[in-house]
């Protein structure tokens, strides 16, 4: 039995501790919104907090999470100004990466609200997007900063 | 975890007065006369309207789109309107594809006419019941914002929905005026938006079915190689696999879950038959496309006498062109739930082609269509791949041969190994000028494999092959355009744009290069070469303007410009470029793009979102992907060896929308030919560099400067 908490809740997973985090995430607790993408921590789809850090649950395995929080996209709230701006921006287009990049947003905003244009291109550069929201992602970011009240 | 009922509960149908489960079934395909509203749409007792779209939602907001056109005309609250998707079935097909298909951006122009008569309809039908009901005549009743009223009573559209479906269903209804519109034409929300954000939408690999068995799918290396055998013993072993067989593409694992069915493969040992084609690796595809050149091929059009005149001009330009294969990279790869019963069929999964679906899971399991049950998710992207069904007829013979339900997951590995690219194809242009510098022969031939051939529509002139070139807007005296087919066991496909995805390269670059060698400006000859095409004309116009064409310098960057008609619209781009001349890098800083895509634009911000994507994954191609092979096989099998431009690579965009006169065009493709072209023009006008193969990576750059 491995410990996890996701969300704040706690879970009892009975599984080889290799198994990626992602996997039990999607297919064990049953929380589909994170994705696969490449298997590989290359783009982006599967990214959650692993307390504050964005880390890639495609390539993180379960033993390395045991006890320890787990924030999926499920987990960050509805009216959290970063989800606010996605959806007044009409940023995604397929969906399928804008938890991942969502996720990666929220955890750049919490740590440092104040993060530049430059920070955030760096930042969200690590995340792919094959129906390209790029442009719209940037300024749902920047709106978001607005809703903080954060002056850049 | 959720049950089939569970899903049809989600997908809205349970929702529905007339529909019940399984209830479409009973229904006769609708007449073409007449809209049967029950079939497509439903208003609850606590009035919200559920449509039943026939259209994948991959990312285009065709949802969106189209119930804004059903609302508009019902005239109902946007925040209580509903989407699913319609199941596969005859009664939804487009009839003006004949089939239910999403692809070749025609969802909206398509089905624009029959949904606002269906939206009229309802309405008609409410106030019709209404006027029974209260025994008020139908004048002095009005329908709007989701309730009836007058006389001084007032009901919600679900409260008389139930009877207003019992009575004659009207023809004919009168439509809205568009000064009336109350959403066409209006940047309202994305319908998908929300679930998208939240992480609730349902794509094909997240279908959750109690009791499924998961199942991977070890593939041949290369292309054209059969199964020769295989040892299943080790991966039996490995714990949670549940079973190990061959199937039609490659052996399937399955386990209980994806973690294990993978670890099953891990330990799997297959045996291929060589691969026909395992002397191919990219020098070997070059020289085999380039001399294809050489051969003839079928003539798509001629026009005067070009060889002649090519042959006693003054001034001749020649270009040859290879462009590359290219993977479509969905997000989301290829998934499907499959259940076979020995009855029925349910299937789950994000597909452009619902008729292909079921044809396919017929002649799989041997069902009657009206025994299988196709129902389709969102979508992580699809931009052709997914009009492809392979991988449903993978899931439906696991699910087959086990007899449990199947959830079939691609790797990203499995998804490029699958094949089904953008064709590789080699193009030589020649042309020649007269004196003043005026075109008046073009010469062109392009070696490349038949996509429409590789879905089952063969013709003699693959209608991919040449699209763009043989139906430019240029007027040109003296035209020729031939195809000459390639067959090689590498499957290819269409990928967002298709043919145009390549012709626009090489016929816009090509247009710059005639510019230079006749001492024209390329905008200049362009508008030349439009005279007889308006439409044509004022988008390369309007893109000149908005771009400062010709007004000197632009911080230091190039400027390129390329212009495409595809899918019914123009579109035009302007690019800002700066190359690294030490590096070979290249940075595209600003698109300028305009389309005209007809005087009806039901959501402009739609519009614009195509657009920007439409150039970020035309600029990705054109940058960074290739398709690399090695022995007959892709070598490129990840993002880290195909990999995408990234938001520190995306240029600043600007969309404008032109309305010209004529019929409405389509969006989801349109943008992505000219951004190419628009870039390469600007390395030549800015740097002097050919570029006659793409993608432009730095090494490739160097080799020119």
């Amino acid at each position: 039995m491995t410990e996890i908490y996701i969300n704040g809740k706690l879970y009892k997973v009975s599984l080889p501790e290799d198994t990626p985090l992602l996997w039990v995430i999607r297919e064990h607790i049953g929380l589909t919104g994170t994705k696969f993408g490449c298997g590989k921590g290359i783009c982006g789809a599967c990214t959650v907090l692993l307390e504050e850090e964005p880390i890639r649950s495609c390539i993180t395995p379960l033993k390395a999470v045991k006890g320890r929080r787990i924030i999926t996209i499920e987990g960050i709230p509805a009216d959290h100004p970063v989800k606010r701006a996605w959806v007044e921006l009409n940023v995604p287009q397929c969906g399928y990466c804008q938890p991942g990049q969502i996720v990666e947003a929220y955890a750049l905003l919490k740590k440092n609200p104040r993060a530049s244009r430059e920070e955030i291109v760096r930042t969200m550069s690590s995340h792919l997007c094959r129906c390209g929201t790029y442009p719209r992602i940037l300024r749902a970011i920047l709106r978001a900063q607005g809703m903080m009240g954060v002056k850049t | 975890m959720i049950d089939r009922r569970d899903f049809i509960k989600l997908t809205g149908l349970s929702l529905a007065l007339v529909l019940t489960e399984g209830g479409f079934k009973i229904i006769k395909a609708v007449q073409e006369e007449i809209i049967n509203p029950v079939l497509w749409a439903n208003i609850t007792r606590d009035n919200h309207l559920v449509l039943l779209v026939n259209k994948s939602e991959m990312g285009q907001g065709v949802w969106t789109g189209l119930a804004m056109l059903v609302a508009d005309e019902l005239d109902f609250p946007w925040e209580r309107v509903r989407v699913r998707s319609a199941p596969a079935g005859p009664q939804y097909i487009d009839r003006k594809l004949g089939m239910q298909l999403t692809g070749g951006s025609t969802s909206v122009r398509n089905m624009y006419d029959f949904l606002r008569q269906l939206g009229a309809t309802m309405r008609e039908m409410l106030i019709n019941y209404a006027s029974e009901e209260w025994k008020v005549p139908k004048e002095k009743l009005k329908a709007q914002g989701g309730y009836v009223f007058g006389n001084g009573k007032k009901a919600s559209y679900g409260e008389l929905w139930e009877g207003a479906v019992k009575l004659p269903i009207p023809h004919k209804v009168k439509l809205k005026d568009s000064s009336e519109f109350i959403y066409i034409g209006k940047n309202i929300p994305r319908i998908d938006a929300r679930e998208k954000v939240d992480g609730s939408a349902i794509f094909g690999i997240d279908v959750r079915l109690k009791d499924v068995v998961y199942a991977v799918v070890e593939r041949p290396p290369a292309f054209g190689c059969k199964l020769k055998g295989f040892d299943p013993s080790r991966a039996k072993q490995v714990e949670g696999v549940i079973d190990v067989f061959a199937i039609s593409t490659g052996v399937a694992v399955c386990g209980k879950d994806f973690y294990s069915a993978q670890k099953g493969r891990e330990s799997l040992k297959v045996e291929w038959t060589e691969s026909p084609i395992k002397d191919f690796n990219d020098q070997k595809l070059a020289r085999y496309y380039l001399n294809a050149l050489n051969r003839a091929g079928a003539v798509a059009r001629h026009d005067g006498n070009p060889e002649d005149v090519i042959s006693k001009a003054k001034v001749k330009v020649e270009s040859v062109y290879l462009l590359p294969y290219l993977y479509h990279a969905t997000m989301e790869p290829m998934s499907c739930v499959a259940d076979v019963r020995k009855d029925k069929c349910v299937v789950y999964a994000p597909i452009q082609s619902q008729t292909w679906a079921l044809k396919t899971v017929s002649r799989i399991t041997g069902l009657d269509e009206k025994d299988i049950e196709i129902y389709t998710t969102y979508l992580g992207g699809g931009f052709g791949r997914k009009a492809n069904v392979e991988f449903v007829r993978e899931a439906v013979e696991i699910s087959k041969k086990l007899g449990r339900p199947v959830k079939l997951i691609y790797t990203r590995e499995d998804d490029v190994k699958s094949g089904w690219y953008r064709p590789m194809n080699a193009t030589k242009f020649v042309g020649a000028l007269d004196e003043k510098g005026r075109v008046v022969a073009i010469h062109h031939k392009i070696a490349v494999p038949a996509v429409f051939e590789w879905a089952g529509m063969f013709s003699k002139i693959d209608r991919a092959a040449v699209e763009g070139i043989e139906n430019m807007p240029y007027s040109v005296p003296n035209l020729h355009v031939e195809f000459v087919k390639i067959d090689l066991p590498i499957p290819v496909w269409f990928w967002r744009s298709v043919g145009s995805s390549h012709n626009a390269f090489t016929l816009e670059t090509f247009i710059d290069r005639l510019a230079k060698a006749g001492g024209r400006d390329p905008v200049e000859l362009r508008l030349e070469l439009l005279s007889k095409n308006p439409r044509a004309r004022r988008v390369v116009e309007v893109c000149a303007e908005k771009s400062g064409w010709g007004k000197g310098s632009h911080r230091g960057r190039a400027m390129g410009l390329a212009y495409h008609f595809s899918f019914g619209s123009h579109v035009a781009q302007c690019a800002e470029v700066s190359l690294d001349k030490k590096t070979g890098k290249i940075r595209v800083r600003k698109v300028v793009c305009v389309i005209d895509l007809g005087p009806t634009v039901v959501h402009p911000d739609l519009v614009v979102s195509q657009m920007e994507s439409a150039i970020v994954m035309g600029l990705s191609a054109s940058l960074k992907e290739r398709v690399s092979f090695s022995e007959g096989g892709p070598q490129s099998l990840n993002f880290d060896t195909y990999p995408l431009l990234t938001m520190e690579e995306t240029p600043q965009i600007e969309v404008h929308i032109v309305k010209g006169q004529g019929p409405m065009g389509g969006v989801g493709e349109p943008g992505l030919p000219p951004i190419a072209p628009a870039v390469a023009n600007a390395l030549l006008w800015g740097y002097g560099i050919e570029v006659n193969q793409l993608p432009m990576t730095p090494d490739y750059i160097k080799t020119l400067i």
